[in-house]
């Protein structure tokens, strides 16, 4: 339980914010002026102010000075302007936050750290999971969402295109979820098993069939009866293997190895693979024939850089996800938001969440400010950079500007720095970020 | 709109997000009438106040439209 103070001179916002916040579990005490605040503080001591930027005596940040440092009180400066955000942003250091008017409960119990279990569960909770599975409310996703309640009507095999880490696997159980079917939902990698083992993997086997045969086990298409069979890596499935599953496909038949009966199978196929189409038709990896089985439906997943809005709302889940398994309080400083949302992220959401992970284990279990190691690096990014670095058809301007901004990720913001490497003077370079609209937030 | 104009904009949508603070919170108290957290007789008084907050929200909007119109002789005075 907290000792709140709540600064506040709108008298029924006041009034229902402590029914609320008692209702939290914290005790509350008010003040309508920045003279009752201060008098307050003179007799109590509290874990948290809630404070009113404009007061009728003065700005609520005069109450600053009235705060011993070595009670170590947290402060919420509340405001109606959206526009004093930016100011107050600036000044919050670890113990001071901000909310902007009109607030809500949530709000309040994500500043009130207090109760912090059921309010970690319910922000979670908050957060909506498409199909169960999916977060996010992009445009990118929007669609997804469309194409993935479009198909979940039929019986069509689909097959999932996308980089390394956007999440094929979740979607594939979005659409199993999605679905209302009977059976259950079977995931399997194609890329994980042997030439020897995939045939057993997917068709299963008879006893003796093979040295370590030694009892009868049903494959992955015997499993997803009436399911959902998930196929992932795809691409990486041997090629003398591929007529077998094609006629699986084909004849909706499978034949255990060392068996004779062949068994009727009735599953969607979701398969997944994180080549381009261009790709696989290049490279041959995987059966004109076997492509157009799976690919009745092809759905391509959006990078997380293509829906860069959603990025907040994904680091909220994952953190609210490792606070309900630890125990933990920690939550995002709006800054470390929005430095998170400035990168790129070649490893998607995957190379998201692990970041996150790691994020939480450097920082102090006991408070809840989140430590960002200083750079966000993966040896994907820089795969990256030279693969989208020089195309033909960029302008110069483009192109120098691309490289502006790489600059000044890399060295952390620092222009001094940025201006070496980049072998221009600061005074360019400033006159560059003008140019693109960025000193505002940068550095102004 | 000059720098004085777009003050009194500013504190004019500053009084009509007021009441708007005011019924948000209220409909939170209604949530946790229904949740079974509070009596349900706050819910019944918390819906008259987001009302007369949202006539206060309405009342607000129509004064800056007054302030603001061509017509309005006092569009250049102070509002309060």
């Amino acid at each position: 339980m907290l000792t709140v103070l709540l600064v506040d001179d709108d008298a029924e916002f006041t009034d229902v914010a402590c029914t609320i916040i008692e209702f939290l579990g914290h005790e509350v005490l008010t003040a309508s002026t920045l003279a009752e605040a201060r008098e307050w503080l003179s007799k109590e001591s509290f874990d948290h102010i809630l404070l009113d930027f404009m007061l009728p005596d003065g700005s609520g940040l005069h109450l600053m000075e009235s705060l011993q440092p070595e009670q170590n009180t947290r402060v919420t400066l509340i405001t109606g302007h959206p526009s004093v955000k930016g100011i107050i942003k600036d000044m919050c250091g670890p113990n001071i936050d901000y909310l902007v008017k009109p607030i809500q409960r949530e709000d309040l119990e994500s500043v009130l750290q207090g109760k912090k279990q059921p309010a970690s569960k319910r922000s979670t909770s908050a957060i909506t999971r498409h199909f169960g599975q999916l977060i996010g409310e992009s445009a990118p996703m929007q669609e997804l969402y469309k194409l993935i309640g479009r198909v979940s009507k039929t019986k069509a095999n689909v097959m999932l295109l996308g980089e390394s880490g956007v999440g094929k696997e979740v979607v594939a159980a979005a659409i199993h979820e999605a679905s209302d079917c009977e059976g259950t939902y079977v995931a399997t990698n194609c890329g994980a098993f042997s030439k020897e083992l995939i045939g057993s993997e997917l068709f299963g086997h008879e006893k003796g069939a093979f040295t370590g045969a030694v009892g009868r086990k049903e494959g992955v298409f015997e499993q997803a009866e009436n399911g959902t069979l998930f196929l992932d890596e795809i691409t990486e499935m041997p090629i003398d293997m591929q007529p077998n599953l094609l006629r699986v496909l084909e004849n909706k038949v499978v034949i255990r190895v060392g068996g004779t009966k062949a068994m009727p199978v009735n599953c969607r196929v979701v398969s997944a693979t994180n080549r381009s189409m261009e790709e696989i038709a290049e490279s041959k990896v995987l059966r004109e024939d076997i492509y157009f089985r799976l690919a009745v439906f092809p759905i391509t997943i959006p990078p997380l850089r293509e829906r860069k809005e959603d990025i907040p709302l994904l680091a909220e889940y994952f953190i609210n996800q490792l606070n309900e398994e630890n125990g933990s309080q920690f939550r995002w400083q709006s800054v470390q938001l929005e430095k998170l949302q400035a990168y790129d992220w070649p490893g998607n959401v995957r190379e998201l969440r692990h970041f996150v992970h790691r994020a939480a284990i450097m920082s102090d279990p006991e408070g809840s400010d989140i430590e960002l190691p200083k750079t966000i690096e993966s040896p994907f990014a820089k795969k990256q950079t030279l693969s989208t670095g020089l195309k033909a058809g960029r302008t110069i301007e483009e192109v120098e500007k691309e490289l502006i901004y790489a600059t000044l990720e890399k060295v952390d913001g620092n222009k001094t720095t940025a201006a070496e490497m980049l072998g221009i003077s600061t005074k360019t370079l400033y006159n560059r970020l003008h140019a693109y609209g960025d000193l505002n937030s940068d550095s102004e | 709109m000059d720098e004085g104009e777009f003050a009194r904009l500013q504190k004019a949508v500053h009084d009509a997000r007021r009441p708007l603070n005011r019924i948000t919170m209220q409909s939170e108290l209604i949530k946790l009438a229904l949740e079974g957290a509070v009596p349900k007789d706050k819910a019944l008084t918390a819906l008259d106040k987001i009302i007369a907050g949202s006539k206060d929200c309405s009342d607000s909007l129509s004064d800056l439209v007054a302030q603001f119109s061509p017509n309005s002789n006092d569009a250049g005075s102070p509002t309060e």
